[in-house]
C-alpha cells in the first residue's frame, strides 16, 4: 500500500470536482514566506508525507499560525520529521468538521462512510455507511442519519456535503487503483464545504 | 433464475446413505422423508444392507429403473464426489448433500468441494449444500432433512446459513400459531446460494415474508441485486452473525477501522431496503407480523385497559417514528353517546378503556377507532384484572378485523396462564400477540409503509 502524494491528491479531487481548500506545499523556508503573503495569516501547517502516517499522532499538524516569527519556527519544527515530501501550507478555515471516507469490501464493493470530524469520528464514532454508487437521495439520508445532525443543519451548507459525497462516489466507482480514501477534515460552513485533508491510499 | 422444481416439489426421491440405526443421521432423514410416502415413491440406496425402514436397498443409484427427482446423499465425505457422480450419470433433478466435511473442514475439504461444484454444474443439476441440515416444505409433505419434527404449513420462508438453529425454530413454532412455507438451509453453496433461493421464494404462491438468517455472503454484488429485487415483491427480514470485532486501531484511514464486516452489511441491508433485526425472537416477532397483517400508512391508534401500558406503548411508538392519530370529534361523540365508558376514560389517543373495562367496551373503543378513516391500523392492549374476559375481547377483535380487513391489527395480551386462551383465537384467526409492548409496537412498526 502507498500514499498518493501532494500533487496527484490535488489533481484527482479536481477532477472529480471535489473542492480542497487553498494549499500550497513549500519546499523551503523562503518558498514558505512567499506564499504565506499571498495566502494571508492566520494559517496552517502540516508536513505532506511520503508514507502512511497520522499527522496529528506525530505532531505534524500546526494551526494556528498568525505571523512571520511564527511561520519560519513551525517551518523548522516540521521540517525535522523525516520522509517528507515537503511542508503544506493552508488558510485557516472556521466550520464544522466532518470526515468522508471509501473503503473497499470483498463482498460489496465501495462503501463510503460519512461523520462529524475531530473527536465525533474518533470517540463516538458518529457515522453512517452506503454501498457505491451513492444516489444524491442516499447521501442525504446518509447525512441525516448521524446523531449529530442536529449540529450541522442548523449552520452549514448541507447541499455542499451531498454534493461532494456523490462525486466522491463516483470517484471510487472508476478509480478502481484506489484502496482507501478519508477526506479528514472536510470543513464546511454555511457557505461552503472544502476538504483540508486528505489521504489517499492506492 | 434456476428450475428448482423437482427439488421442491418431488416426485420421487433417493436416499443415499438411508440407515436403521436409530438416532444416526441417515436414520432421522429416512424417518421425515417417510411423512410424505403417500405423495411421492421414496427408494432406498445401500450397497450394505438388504433393506432399511421396511424397504428393499438398491446397491447405486443407477440400479434404479425409475426417473429421480431429488437425490440425498448422506454418506461420508469420503465417497460423496463417487455418490455424486452417479447421480449426475442418472440425470437425476436435483441433489441436496447433507454429509459435512467439505469447504467448512479446511483445505482437503476445499478441494473436494470444487471438484463437486464443477461436476454438478457441467451436469446443469442444482445442488443444495454440502454441510447443509436439508430442506422441509409442510404443504407438500417435505420433510429432506433430519429436523426434529416437521412445522405446521403457514406464509413464513425460512433460508439459514445454519442448520442447528432451523431445528430449534421448529420445535420453538410447534409452541406458536405460525407455520412456514419452506425451510431451506444452504450451508456451504457449493452451487445454489441464497441468491438463487431468493429469487425462487420470490415466486413461490405460499410464501408471503421471507426470513434469513446470516454469516457471511459467497457473492455480494449479486446478493445486492437480487434482494433489491425481490422486496419490491415480499418483505425480506435478515439477521447477520458477526457483529463483534477486536478493537481495530487505525492503522491506515479512519474509514477502514470504522468500516467492520457488520457495518458494511448493515449498510447494504439498509439500502436494499432489508429489514434487519438484532435476535432471532425479532425475527420471527416480524416476520409473524409481515405473514399475517396488511401494510398500511403511519397513524395509528392504541386501545389499553391500563393506563401505564397506554403511556409506555405511546413510548415506544414514538422512539419508532410511529405516528399516533388525534382522535376525532365524530370519534369522541361516538364513545360518549354510548354511555359505556367509565367517566375517567382517556378521550384521546391512546385511548384507556380503564381496568374494569368488560368486553362492551373494548368493542365501542375498537369499532369506533377503526371507523376513523385517518386511522390505519390499531395496537390492542389487555392487561388482566378480574373481570376481564380475555377470550371475549379476542373474539371482538376477530370480528372487527373481518370488518376492517385493510387495517392491521397488532394485540398485547399481556399476561399468562389466563390470557393464553384469548391468545389463541387471536392467533388462530392470524391476529399476531406479543407477550411485551416493545415487541407489538416494533411489528407495528414494520407494517408502516415507507
Amino acid at each position: 500500500m502507498a500514499l498518493l502524494n501532494f500533487e496527484e491528491t490535488k489533481k484527482l479531487l479536481r477532477k472529480y470536482k471535489i473542492p480542497l481548500c487553498k494549499t500550497k506545499i513549500s519546499k523551503s523556508k523562503e518558498q514558505a514566506i512567499k506564499i504565506a503573503e499571498k495566502i494571508g495569516y492566520p494559517l496552517v501547517l502540516k508536513i505532506a508525507p511520503l508514507k502512511i502516517v497520522h499527522k496529528t499522532k506525530i505532531n505534524g499538524v500546526k494551526t494556528g499560525i498568525k505571523n512571520e516569527k511564527q511561520l519560519k519556527k513551525t517551518w523548522d519544527n516540521l521540517s525535522k520529521v523525516k520522509e517528507i515530501e515537503g511542508i503544506l501550507i493552508q488558510k485557516m478555515l472556521s466550520g464544522r468538521e466532518i470526515v468522508l471516507g471509501i473503503k473497499r469490501d470483498l463482498q460489496l464493493g465501495s462503501v463510503l462512510m460519512f461523520g462529524l470530524g475531530g473527536i465525533f469520528v474518533e470517540v463516538v464514532k458518529d457515522v453512517s455507511f452506503r454501498i457505491c454508487p451513492v444516489s444524491k437521495k442516499q447521501a442525504e439520508k446518509m447525512v441525516k442519519e448521524i446523531k449529530g445532525y442536529p449540529v450541522l443543519s442548523n449552520e452549514v451548507n448541507i447541499k455542499q456535503i451531498i454534493k461532494i459525497i456523490v462525486n466522491l462516489s463516483k470517484l471510487a466507482g472508476r478509480q478502481k487503483k484506489i484502496k482507501e480514501i478519508d477526506l479528514n477534515p472536510i470543513i464546511v460552513n454555511e457557505k461552503k464545504a472544502l476538504v483540508v485533508d486528505a489521504k489517499i491510499i492506492v | 433464475m434456476r428450475n428448482l422444481e423437482r427439488i421442491f416439489n418431488p416426485k420421487s426421491i433417493a436416499v443415499l446413505g438411508a440407515k436403521s440405526d436409530i438416532k444416526s443421521v441417515g436414520w432421522g432423514l429416512m424417518k421425515n422423508v417417510l411423512e410424505g410416502k403417500t405423495k411421492r415413491k421414496i427408494f432406498v440406496v445401500n450397497p450394505f444392507k438388504k433393506e432399511v425402514f421396511g424397504i428393499k436397498c438398491f446397491p447405486s443409484i443407477k440400479s434404479i429403473n425409475e426417473t429421480i427427482d431429488l437425490a440425498i446423499i448422506v454418506v461420508p465425505a469420503r465417497i460423496v464426489l463417487k455418490v455424486v457422480k452417479e447421480c449426475c450419470e442418472k440425470r437425476v433433478g436435483g441433489l441436496i448433500i447433507i454429509s459435512s466435511g467439505f469447504a467448512e473442514r479446511g483445505e482437503k475439504g476445499q478441494i473436494l468441494q470444487k471438484k463437486i461444484t464443477e461436476m454438478v454444474k457441467q451436469a446443469k443439476i442444482p445442488l443444495i449444500g454440502p454441510n447443509v441440515l436439508g430442506i422441509i416444505r409442510p404443504s407438500k409433505n417435505l420433510n429432506a432433512s433430519f429436523a426434529p419434527a416437521t412445522p405446521n404449513q403457514g406464509k413464513i420462508a425460512v433460508v439459514s446459513q445454519s442448520g442447528a438453529l432451523i431445528d430449534s425454530i421448529i420445535d420453538r413454532s410447534l409452541f406458536e400459531n405460525y407455520g412456514f412455507s419452506t425451510l431451506i438451509s444452504y450451508g456451504n453453496e457449493a452451487d445454489l446460494e441464497l441468491s438463487d433461493f431468493l429469487l425462487w421464494l420470490k415466486k413461490d404462491k405460499e410464501t408471503k415474508v421471507i426470513a434469513v438468517y446470516l454469516e457471511g455472503l459467497k457473492n455480494g454484488q449479486k446478493f445486492m441485486k437480487v434482494a433489491k429485487e425481490v422486496v419490491k415483491i415480499k418483505p425480506i427480514v435478515i439477521i447477520k452473525a458477526g457483529r463483534s470485532k477486536k478493537g481495530v486501531e487505525a492503522i491506515t484511514t479512519h474509514t477502514a477501522s470504522l468500516a467492520g464486516d457488520y457495518e458494511i452489511y448493515s449498510a447494504a441491508f439498509k439500502q436494499i431496503g432489508l429489514i434487519q433485526v438484532d435476535t432471532v425472537e425479532q425475527l420471527f416477532d416480524t416476520a409473524k407480523s409481515l405473514a399475517w397483517q396488511p401494510k398500511c400508512k403511519n397513524n395509528i391508534g392504541i386501545v389499553t385497559n391500563g393506563g401505564g401500558c397506554g403511556v409506555l406503548m405511546a413510548d415506544y411508538c414514538d422512539e419508532l417514528g410511529i405516528k399516533l392519530a388525534k382522535l376525532s370529534k365524530t370519534t369522541l361523540k361516538k364513545l360518549a353517546k354510548t354511555k359505556k365508558m367509565h367517566f375517567a376514560c382517556s378521550k384521546r389517543n391512546p385511548l384507556d378503556i380503564i381496568g374494569d373495562a368488560l368486553a362492551v367496551r373494548y368493542k365501542i373503543g375498537i369499532e369506533a377507532l377503526l371507523a376513523q378513516k385517518d386511522i390505519y391500523g390499531l395496537i390492542i392492549i389487555q392487561t388482566l384484572q378480574i373481570m376481564t374476559e380475555p377470550q371475549k375481547n379476542a373474539k371482538i377483535i376477530v370480528r372487527a378485523k373481518k370488518k376492517w380487513p385493510k387495517k392491521p391489527i397488532i394485540c398485547a395480551f399481556l399476561g399468562g396462564k389466563i390470557t393464553k386462551k384469548g391468545i389463541e383465537i387471536l392467533e388462530k384467526n392470524q391476529i399476531p400477540n406479543y407477550s411485551d409492548l416493545k415487541r407489538a409496537a416494533w411489528a407495528m412498526k414494520v407494517l408502516i409503509k415507507q
